[in-house]
């Protein structure tokens, strides 16, 4: 369980007091199944990764070994295979610039965000996650509404002030592309491909922070 | 005549005041680290919250860090500033004892601020007054008190728990508690582990008979009482107090300072747990290094002037390790390393020993204790060391590392490195990465050792170079690729009898020779050199606020946490090391308007968390 703890916490750390970059694509067809993935590059803050790995522990928390990180991302991945209507995942992972990305298929937005749930509660041992609101994605075949899901949200609100400065250099890209166009949407930050097939929205881990919705939208397609 | 009358005035005036002070007798005999304040008039506009908040207060505060401080200072508390203000700590084989003992001057006031004790019917301990709260323990006996708490060590409570609960019939209580296989991803086993997992011991069916958890608690509140009234009785019985164990913390009280400072460290020995396979597989050999650390002790003295805190420190020891420590710190200071040193410098250290003098006096110590010990392994180890003293060029190890180095810390520079991009198509928002030139935050270091034989590394280098490409000659100094977290450079120089490892680039490139008239100036030159074998220099301000915490182990960060904030600088000195002793000399210089007082503490502090 402590290992669990620990892995969460320093994974925190890495995450919200580096220079981050984290991107997410959201590929959604006609018959609701999809491709996700999301991405997250450390490697502007490698000195800083590596240091704390280096670490035995920090602020009281067991630091875990890259042996220990790799064996949770394999509990992960063997976990969401057994998900109903998942399929193809992929996990690189690079030690060396550490550079994540995850990759899978779905069949359905509801059987994606019910696996992931299931797979976050079991790899970090927390039930509550179960009990939690975790639906960011809503498809109706005609209308795609996105936000951000509260195991994420919860997490930024716990940074300390001395760390939001360490936040504004990192950023946040989301990209989301369906089969046909776009008719509108209700985010003005995002900005719509050439082909209006796609949709991107780019902010700031700090602006993210203090304002959740910055990655909320609505987004309406052209009618088949 | 007249002279008779002073003398005899005087030592009436001694006298009375002597007997005056008396809470320092209600230390425990069993404390082996003592701070003494004298003069605690100084702390008389410090407030409770504030001086409890401390790390050495840290054992005993739970209970006094409660709405009745707020806003009291300790002069609210009742307490007698004529008396000397004592905290203690001590380790025994079967408990820690901590607290702190005081005057008192207004027994009704104590208790608004102690007001969670609870009167304590006590065997007779000659008019000593026990109370009791739910941690702590304070006993009160004309005008001095002394508040401590004992904890049982958690070895002994478990090994009693154990016993009886297992002579009671019961099973392992512990099987409870398995770790859930992380393999087992089927939802419905996952939900019965956890649900396990969160589970308590049951209750057992009678509710007169204890559960597990129940019966530690018991065994550690009977353990707690055994060690406090052992502690007690020779106390307040026996009159056996620290005192009364060592003359030489007797007259450490005598010196007229702000407060003092003891550590036993022959006892600290003693009750080292890291010893035991000595104590109990090599007895007679655990008997010899008992000997050879007797008589090692550390005394201080804390000195309030305007502008600083002086801890005056001596290192006492007994005559074999002191013949070692006297060999070990002769050696002629190494001028070389202050060119290497610059002026900007924020933090920086000399450490001057003779390693092969010390080898060969701690050869001729420590060897015939172990060739006197009848085992086999010792035996096989002794003949090894012999063989290696036999064997070994020891001008070549001696010369290589001699055992003198220098170090500084020469704040935080932006450093280059790699990094990968992600960019995006502006139309179509497909992506890919490329690598890009980053800059990152990193403390630059310099440390270097004094050398004979650079020939050595230089070998070790060249092989190196050949090993890998990482590894590259750059004319002035060798250069080890992403060495440093596998991110940054490693620079090596090898010149003016001294090898020398750096992050920073600038001194590599540029100063491969030493600073020049950039080097620190003449004064801090000449403070280095007559020390003795150490010297440090250290500007609080803009070193220990600027210093990376992630960096560092707990442990290191508890420490530079307990000065972080302060402004002005720590010297540490050094004296030349005899046969007896060894003296050192800490000073805090600072400035501004903060109380006197909050420095002392703070100092106080400091020592407290590097010596526990």
């Amino acid at each position: 369980m402590n290992k669990l703890v620990s892995f969460v916490f320093v994974f925190s750390l890495l995450i919200f007091q580096s220079c981050i970059e984290i991107m997410d694509e959201l590929i959604i067809h006609d018959d609701g199944s999809g491709t996700l993935k999301y991405a997250i590059n450390l490697s502007s803050s490698r000195v800083k990764v590596n240091s704390i790995l280096a670490l035995d522990s920090l602020d009281g928390k067991k630091v875990p070994s890259i042996e220990e990180i790799k064996t949770k991302v394999s509990l992960f991945k063997k976990t969401l295979s057994l998900q109903n209507g998942i399929s193809n995942i992929s996990i690189s992972e690079n030690y060396t610039d550490f550079i994540f990305k995850f990759e899978c298929d779905f069949t359905s937005i509801d059987l994606l965000q019910e696996g992931l749930r299931k797979t976050f509660s079991i790899t970090l041992n927390d039930k509550s996650i179960l009990a939690s609101d975790f639906s960011w994605l809503f498809w109706d075949s005609k209308v795609l509404e996105r936000s951000v899901p509260s195991i994420a949200t919860n997490k930024l609100n716990g940074i300390t002030e001395n760390d939001l400065s360490l936040l504004k250099t990192g950023t946040y890209t989301s990209i989301t592309r369906f089969d046909r166009g776009v008719e509108r949407f209700e985010n003005p930050l995002s900005k719509l491909s050439k082909d209006k097939k796609a949709l991107m929205l780019r902010t700031d881990t700090y602006s993210l922070k203090e304002k959740h919705s910055l990655l909320e939208n609505t987004i309406y397609l052209i009618p088949n | 005549m007249q002279l008779k009358n002073i003398i005899f005035l005087s030592f009436i005036s001694i006298s009375t005041f002597l007997y005056a002070q008396k809470s320092e007798t209600l230390i425990p005999k069993d404390a082996v680290t003592v701070f003494s304040i004298n003069n605690i008039n100084l702390l008389q506009k410090i407030s409770i919250d504030e001086l409890i908040s401390y790390e050495f207060m840290e054992e005993i505060h739970q209970e006094l860090f409660d709405g009745s401080t707020s806003g009291k200072t300790l002069k609210d508390a009742g307490l007698d500033f004529d008396q000397r203000f004592n905290i203690f700590y001590g380790k025994l084989d079967k408990c820690e004892l901590s607290g702190f003992t005081f005057g008192i001057k207004n027994k009704e006031q104590m208790f608004s601020v102690f007001d969670d004790f609870e009167v304590t019917a006590y065997p007779n301990l000659n008019g000593a007054q026990v109370y009791q709260s739910f941690f702590n323990n304070l006993i009160v006996k004309n005008g001095a008190a002394l508040l401590i708490r004992v904890e049982p060590s958690m070895e002994l409570i478990d090994q009693v728990t154990d016993s009886i609960w297992y002579a009671r019939g019961n099973e392992n209580p512990y099987d409870y508690y398995e770790e859930v296989n992380e393999d087992v991803l089927n939802e419905e086993i996952y939900d019965e582990n956890t649900q396990v997992e969160n589970s308590f011991p049951d209750a057992t069916l009678d509710p007169n008979e204890k559960n597990y958890n129940e019966l530690r608690d018991s065994v550690q509140l009977v353990l707690q009482r055994e060690q406090l009234d052992k502690i007690l009785i020779q106390l307040f019985v026996q009159n056996d107090n620290l005192i009364r164990l060592d003359p030489r913390f007797e007259i450490q009280l005598t010196h007229p300072v702000e407060g003092i400072f003891y550590m036993d460290n022959a006892r600290n020995i003693d009750k080292s747990s890291g010893l035991w396979y000595f104590q109990t597989v090599l007895p007679s050999l655990y008997k010899n290094i008992q000997e050879l650390y007797s008589g090692n002790l550390i005394l201080g003295d804390l000195l309030l002037k305007d502008k600083s805190v002086e801890f005056v420190i001596e290192v006492l020891y007994g005559e074999k390790l002191g013949s070692i420590y006297t060999e070990m710190n002769s050696s002629h200071f190494d001028k070389q390393v202050l060119k290497y040193i610059p002026e900007s410098s924020t933090a920086y250290f000399t450490y001057n020993i003779n390693l092969r003098k010390a080898y060969e006096k701690a050869f001729e110590v420590i060897m015939p204790l172990l060739e006197q010990e009848k085992n086999a392994q010792i035996a096989m180890n002794v003949l090894t060391i012999e063989l290696l003293n036999e064997f070994v060029n020891k001008d070549a190890l001696f010369g290589t590392y001699k055992g003198s180095m220098f170090g500084s810390f020469n704040g935080i520079k932006k450093i280059k490195t790699k990094k990968i991009e992600f960019f995006y198509n502006e139309e179509t928002f497909e992506y890919g990465e490329k690598e890009a030139e980053a800059e990152e935050d990193m403390p630059i270091f310099t440390v270097g050792f004094s050398i004979e034989r650079n020939d050595i590394p230089e070998k070790v280098l060249k092989h190196l170079g050949r090993l890998t490409s990482k590894v590259k000659n750059v004319g002035d100094y060798w250069c080890f690729e992403n060495a440093i977290f596998d991110s940054a450079p490693l620079y090596m120089i090898n010149k003016n009898g001294l090898f020398i490892f750096t992050n920073d680039q600038d001194l590599a490139l540029n100063h491969s020779l030493g600073y020049g008239s950039k080097s620190i100036n003449n004064v801090k030159f000449k403070n280095a050199k007559k020390s003795g074998f150490m010297y440090a220099n250290l500007d609080v301000k803009t070193t220990l606020n600027r210093f990376p915490k992630d960096i560092l182990s707990p442990r290191q960060n508890e420490m530079i946490e307990s000065l972080r904030g302060k402004s002005g600088s720590l010297e540490l000195r050094s004296s030349k090391t005899t046969k007896e002793k060894t003296s050192l000399n800490l000073t805090y210089s600072f400035s501004g308007i903060e109380q006197s007082g909050k420095h002392l503490l703070d100092l106080i502090n400091t020592i407290y968390v590097v010596s526990k």
